[in-house]
């Protein structure tokens, strides 16, 4: 499966291209970059006719197939109904395979299953947001994009989001401003900075002492292999 | 709690066509010669049946424009659409020939419809998050029918205005049953159509990316929920007038009594609705000695009150 991005230019970005063929990538980027424009346009949330997936435009797909396509997380769980439940919010990913006996294994690895039964508007930040994890990887797309799936998310909680994203086989994207996280995956990296994108290329070029320093000043310091801010 | 609820509703539905001015028995409904017959299959059952169906409607068209809309407090009636339908209406009894009368009803229709056509386009230009500026401009739109409603009065006759006036107040005064199946066939149409869409309907009660991203045709049914359900209250406000409120109080109490996400409710707010109309006649009629409450007023008294609420608790639960 081939994702092409041909020159993209809205009110937040600026010429912005590059080609994926089955391959990972995180996106990174400081707040207000573009990243989740970015990802909105490719699974056309926003509508544009530059956005071409396995040769058909993103716009010109059918609702059905581009479920089966894209998919996209975003950072916050948004529910209008108090009275649906997590499982219920679940059970409407259950897509492209996926079953109850996915459902509760999921549940299970991210360790959500006592949240079954609770609210969708009652659980906590973190918890809503192991929640739409959970609904990335039992929709199962063909290529599925994880708007900040670690931003709220306590230590523990993190290492299970990472562990699960380099398990599941699935095709990914992964916007973040982790740099550790970034780093730890390993994938491809995409920079956007003021809606442009400045880096496209392998991870261990981007964490080269020189490009940090290019991209990031003095704002960030390697410690034995981990990156910090810098607060001086 | 549900089971009382259900057999209360039960018990309304039974005693309703025998309390009125004239009390029946059920033994002379029978018997075709007596008086009673009459006034049962003609007058009681009909207007029994207008109420349940014309209640259902606007509840269960409430409860899809919130859903729809994502606002708690929009329902056809506080956008505007029964305003736009009154509005119609009492053009139609100002300037239609006497011998067109009749026509009314079809002008209350593209009343309600031209309203909701209106709200599409403004729609259109406010982003999805924008629920409150649509209501109001609802509101809006709510105030410059009833400043062209002043309009039409002040060129109406007395006999006319007199019409109007009960129609704005809403009657379910219908005489036959033959008055009851356009009201029996828009109900049913929209309580089958609300139900075909039941899993789209729960996606768009998460949110709008996400029914769009399970693969929904999100415009297209949301453009067949909100015609349909305009259509249905066309219907209803030509036959018995505008009668408020409905469509916000009975998803809310549904809601709270059940503690079920509104898709699985289609049934009970379709029910409940039908039912509280058909009390709230009641009342009506058996209250005034002398000639029967308007039913806009018996449900505005109990919803208006409940309006505020509503609001107070909003407010609350939303910081």
């Amino acid at each position: 499966m081939k994702l092409h991005v041909d020159n993209i230019t809205t009110s937040y970005l600026r010429d912005i291209s590059f080609e994926l063929e089955n391959e990972n990538v995180v996106v990174l980027g400081s707040n207000g970059a573009g990243k989740t424009t970015l990802s909105k346009v490719i699974v056309g949330l926003e509508t544009h006719d530059n956005v071409i997936y396995d040769g058909e435009r993103v716009s010109e797909l059918g609702a059905a197939r581009r479920s089966e396509a894209l998919n996209f997380i975003p950072s916050k769980l948004e529910v209008f109904d108090e009275y649906i439940d997590v499982e219920e919010f679940l059970g409407l990913s259950l897509l492209n395979g996926s079953d109850q006996s996915t459902m509760e294994s999921v549940m299970k690895r991210l360790g959500i299953e006592h949240l079954k039964n609770s609210s969708c508007k009652a659980i906590s930040s973190g918890e809503s947001q192991m929640v739409l994890f959970a609904s990335g990887l039992l929709h199962n797309a063909a290529l599925t994009i994880f708007d900040e799936p670690t931003a709220n998310l306590d230590s523990d909680k993190k290492i299970k989001v990472y562990e699960t994203l380099k398990e599941h086989p699935g095709w990914k994207m992964v916007i973040t401003h982790d740099l550790n996280l970034a780093y730890q995956l390993g994938y491809r990296i995409l920079y956007l900075q003021q809606g442009e994108l400045i880096y496209d290329g392998n991870c261990e070029a981007f964490f080269a002492s020189e490009n940090l320093e290019r991209l990031f000043g003095n704002s960030i310091k390697r410690v034995e292999g981990y990156f910090m801010v810098n607060y001086r | 709690m549900k089971l009382m609820i259900f057999l209360f509703s039960l018990i309304v539905l039974s005693v309703a066509p025998f309390i009125g001015e004239t009390p029946l028995q059920i033994g002379k409904i029978f018997d075709p010669n007596a008086m009673e017959h009459l006034l049962f299959w003609d007058l009681r059952l009909p207007r029994v049946g207008a109420a349940f169906f014309s209640g259902a409607i606007l509840a269960l068209g409430g409860m899809v424009f919130q859903a729809v809309f994502r606002n708690s407090l929009t329902t056809p009636f506080t956008l505007g659409v029964s305003s736009g339908a009154t509005l119609f209406t009492a053009i139609g009894i100002v300037f239609l020939p006497t011998s067109l009368i009749a026509l009314s009803s079809l002008f209350s229709f593209a009343g309600a419809f031209s309203t909701v056509l209106l709200l599409f386009l403004f729609a259109r230009s406010l982003r999805a998050e924008q629920t409150n500026s649509l209501l109001l401009i609802g509101i809006a739109l709510s105030f410059f029918y009833s400043a062209a409603l002043m309009v039409v009065y002040y060129l109406s006759d007395l006999e006319q205005s007199h019409s109007i006036i009960r129609f704005t107040m809403g009657s379910l005064n219908v005489v036959r049953v033959q008055k009851v199946y356009p009201l029996i066939a828009a109900a049913l149409i929209l309580l089958g159509v609300v139900s075909r869409y039941k899993k789209e309907l729960k996606l768009i009660l998460t949110s709008y990316e996400n029914a769009f991203l399970k693969g929904i045709e999100i415009k297209k049914i949301t453009l067949i929920l909100l015609l349909v359900v305009s259509l249905s209250v066309g219907v209803s406000v030509s036959i018995v007038g505008p009668i408020g409120f409905i469509g916000l109080v009975i998803p809310h109490i549904i809601r709270l009594v059940y503690k079920k996400s509104s898709e699985k409710l289609i049934i009970a707010v379709f029910y409940y609705g039908g039912v509280f109309l058909v009390l709230c006649d009641l009342i009506g009629r058996n209250l005034g000695a002398v000639s029967e409450v308007p039913i806009g007023v018996v449900t505005s008294f109990i919803g208006g009150p409940f309006f505020i609420y509503i609001i107070l608790k909003r407010r609350r639960t939303d910081g």
